[in-house]
């Protein structure tokens, strides 16, 4: 009894011992069984020692030693698979045996099979694919039992004499089984534990990093500018809880919120000189108020005391402005903002990026689109202004509907902003359109138009069919020598709607190459599948001399289209 | 009283430039013809002889100027450009001082024009418009037009009725002169009547009297004059 006791006291000082080492950083690699080299290899040299450990906090009991040794040996089984285990206990035995006594030899082959056995439990669970269940006490406290059970029987079938070995089994049995179980469920418990909050750690800062990528997504996309940065800094400030959130570009304060928004104004020019300092070299500043000094450039008595300064950089490492994060004086500023706020300004640095490409975009989008309204080319007009004058003697009436028809065509293409339309109003300017053209091209075109009523309500991007009509007019029809043939028709098919733009001309067979080339259809695809996706939009087909037919396809009342 | 063509593809241009025409008093002229193309309008100038012409320079296949490069410079009447709009064609106008008309036409500038014609006893010379290589050939089919061009065309030759012009497929008249198409085309002249593409020919057979005949791809022959055989023989080398 007396010597459960002691053995159990020995136990104690070993687990504080294990309890200051899962402090260090050394520990955290031992409990992920990654399998790695390293891996192992910080098992082998830790568990050895603590095998080491436990013979040497042994109780010295008949020339023979009460000792927590199997502890060490079967963890590093656990934890680093068979060979580390097989290690762990050699290394453990061998040093058992170099201490002599008539158990030595018994000792050490004992350590290193219950070694093994500790890493053929790993492997099993490890095949079985539960590795969770490596970390359970319970199952550390059988394995023990066990391995403990296994040690006594190899000290009676080793030992010599054997009467002298039984005496010794009689007295330490009990012992060393309890004693031994029960450290290394404590042990197996102690990382556990520490395991569980390194984890809740690691949850709790990604799941941060997600809200705030989450809740920031799309708000630069208007522009790096201070209303945009405002609402940024704020999500920031309200998700990080630090004590205050900057946000500047190069020159000037976009943002501020938080602590002392009193004196730190948005809109003044920057004049921390630490800020200063990390924009022009690019790097980031951490004035912790303890190493580097903080103190603001502002107001003497602020309250804030430390400032995490991290520059915003764009993919050529230009300095687009900064994210700052403070602490007031009497807070600590943790690590884990620390490494956030680094996470955040790489995060803020693509959001611009993305802005600003998206404005380009944007921009391209619209120089495209007026660059196709321009396309309305001369030679029409003074055409239609020709036939209207010509008109206008045969038949007034006439000559004015035309000039109607001219005008609204006209103001329909000085509408710059329209995006998208219904098909009613893109028939609409088309008829305006063909309108013109019948009476100049009277005695020699015939235009069809047949679109399922169903569809007029559908949104298209504005200028889709125009351009393939007037294509088939001027590169199609107007070539021939005979009569003009245009059929413009629309129809859905399995929940698509199909237009087509046909003319009898069969003029316009170009390569692939010289159909890219075609600037006014290029631009009428390419923001079709803007609008729609990259499998839809505008296909030519070409039979030379008898037809040219534009096909558009996409999807009926399909999600809202964006253009 | 001056005889004029009008040449455009569409029907109120036309009739508009008629009245126009039937209103000023600048200058006595009749509207012989209006042609509502180039290959009618070719037709039409060759037959008739116009004095002048009103040209639109856009119009289907064959365009005003392709046209003019198509006329006999021998024969060519004065002509008055009429376009809407057409930068190039206007820039070589203004580079070459030729006349020209925007469409929608105002009559002022049509009689300042017509004046410029009364007054003028110069012949033009249209080669700045007109030195491009020809690139389709008009004929008269049966009730229908074909354009040929001019790699598919074998023999051109020419007879009291006009010029004829052997493809591998059919023999169909045509409008230009032999000399246009000598000019504006590859084929090569190989008798006063002649003219043969040399990318067709499959043998020359020699004769007696210096003369030769060529027989072409798809069978047609062609006479060889004294005078161009020489250059024949020099072309294909022969002995």
């Amino acid at each position: 009894m007396e010597l459960i006791f002691s053995l159990l006291q020995q136990l104690s000082v070993y687990l504080v011992i294990a309890y200051l080492l899962s402090k260090t950083p050394l520990f955290m690699p031992l409990t992920m069984l990654s399998g790695r080299l390293s891996q192992r290899l910080a098992c082998y040299v830790v568990f050895s020692l603590f095998c080491i450990l436990g013979t040497y906090f042994g109780l010295a009991i008949e020339n023979a030693i009460a000792n927590t040794r199997a502890i060490g040996a079967v963890m590093g089984g656990l934890l680093g698979g068979p060979i580390v285990g097989f290690a762990v206990g050699l290394t453990g035995g061998l040093h058992r045996y170099s201490m002599g006594g008539f158990t030595d030899v018994a000792c050490a082959i004992s350590t290193t099979a219950e070694g093994l056995l500790g890493g053929f439990v790993h492997l099993y669970f490890m095949r079985r694919g539960s590795v969770e269940k490596i970390f359970n006490p319970l199952l550390v406290f059988a394995v023990l039992l066990v391995a403990e059970v296994m040690q006594m029987s190899i000290i009676l079938l080793v030992a010599q004499p054997y009467q002298q070995a039984l005496d010794l089994v009689k007295t330490i049995a009990l012992p060393m089984i309890i004693a031994n179980s029960l450290g290394a469920a404590l042990f197996m418990s102690i990382i556990q534990d520490r395991k569980a909050i390194y984890e809740k750690y690691s949850t709790s800062f990604s799941s941060k990093a997600l809200t705030i990528a989450e809740r920031t997504v799309g708000i630069l996309n208007s522009g790096f500018n201070q209303q945009n940065t405002q609402k940024i800094a704020k999500i920031i400030y309200q998700e990080t809880g630090v004590g205050a959130v900057s946000i500047t570009d190069r020159e000037k304060i976009l943002a501020f919120i938080g602590i002392a928004d009193d004196h730190h104004l948005p809109d003044t020019p920057i004049s921390s000189e630490h800020t200063k300092q990390a924009i022009k070299n690019g790097e980031i500043i951490f004035a912790d108020g303890y190493e580097v000094t903080y103190q603001c450039s502002i107001k003497s008595d602020c309250r804030l005391g430390a400032a995490l300064i991290i520059p915003l950089l764009d993919s050529e490492n230009q300095v687009l402005g900064t994210i700052k994060l403070y602490e007031p004086k009497q807070k600590l500023f943790s690590s884990l903002n620390r490494s956030l706020g680094e996470g955040l300004a790489k995060l803020l640095s693509n959001q611009i990026l993305s802005s600003r490409y998206l404005e380009q975009q944007t921009l391209l989008t619209q120089a495209e689109l007026r660059l196709l309204q321009a396309q309305v080319n001369p030679h029409f007009l003074f055409n239609a202004l020709n036939t209207i004058s010509a008109v206008i003697r045969r038949d007034p009436d006439k000559a004015r509907q035309l000039i109607q028809h001219l005008s609204q065509f006209f103001r329909r293409n000085l509408k710059h902003n329209i995006e998208t339309v219904t098909l009613k109003e893109e028939l609409n300017h088309i008829h305006a359109y063909l309108e013109i053209e019948l009476a100049r091209f009277s005695d020699r075109l015939k235009v069809n138009i047949n679109i399922d009523e169903q569809l007029l309500t559908q949104l298209v991007p504005t200028f889709t069919l125009q351009p393939l009509v007037e294509n088939a007019i001027k590169h199609g029809t107007s070539t021939l020598l005979e009569n003009g043939v245009i059929d413009v028709t629309g129809y859905l098919e399995n929940g698509l709607v199909i237009l087509k733009v046909i003319d009898n001309a069969g003029t316009y067979c170009l390569s692939e190459k010289e159909l890219q080339a075609g600037l006014g259809l290029q631009i009428v695809d390419k923001r079709l599948k803007n609008s729609f996706g990259e499998q839809y939009g505008l296909t030519m087909l070409c039979q030379s001399g008898i037809s040219t037919r534009a096909e558009i396809k996409f999807p009926f009342n399909g999600e809202k289209i964006r253009c | 009283m001056l005889k004029a063509i009008v040449i455009d593809d569409e029907q109120y241009a036309r009739e508009e430039l008629i009245v126009l025409l039937s209103e000023q008093q600048v200058l006595e002229i009749e509207v012989i013809a209006s042609c509502h193309n180039a290959i009618e309008g070719l037709k039409k100038v060759n037959k008739l002889k116009p004095d002048v012409i009103f040209l639109d320079i856009q119009m289907p296949q064959i365009s005003g100027m392709e046209m003019l490069s198509m006329l006999d410079p021998d024969n060519m009447p004065k002509v008055v450009f009429v376009t809407a709009y057409d930068q190039h064609a206007l820039q070589a106008f203004e580079d070459n001082a030729f006349d020209y008309i925007l469409k929608p036409i105002e009559p002022a500038r049509l009689q300042k024009t017509l004046l410029r014609i009364k007054r003028s006893t110069k012949k033009e010379d249209y080669k700045p418009l007109t030195d491009k290589p020809l690139t389709l050939i008009p004929c008269a089919g049966y009730n229908r037009y074909t354009l040929l061009k001019p790699s598919e065309i074998e023999i051109a030759y020419s007879d009291q009725s006009g010029v004829h012009i052997i493809s591998a497929e059919a023999e169909n008249c045509c409008s230009l002169s032999l000399k246009v198409l000598e000019q504006k085309t590859e084929l090569l002249r190989c008798h006063r009547q002649y003219l043969v593409n040399s990318n067709a020919i499959r043998e020359i057979r020699l004769l007696d009297n210096s003369l030769a005949e060529i027989v072409t791809s798809s069978g047609a022959v062609a006479p060889v004059s004294r005078r161009y055989l020489k250059m024949l023989r020099d072309k294909f080398q022969l002995g």
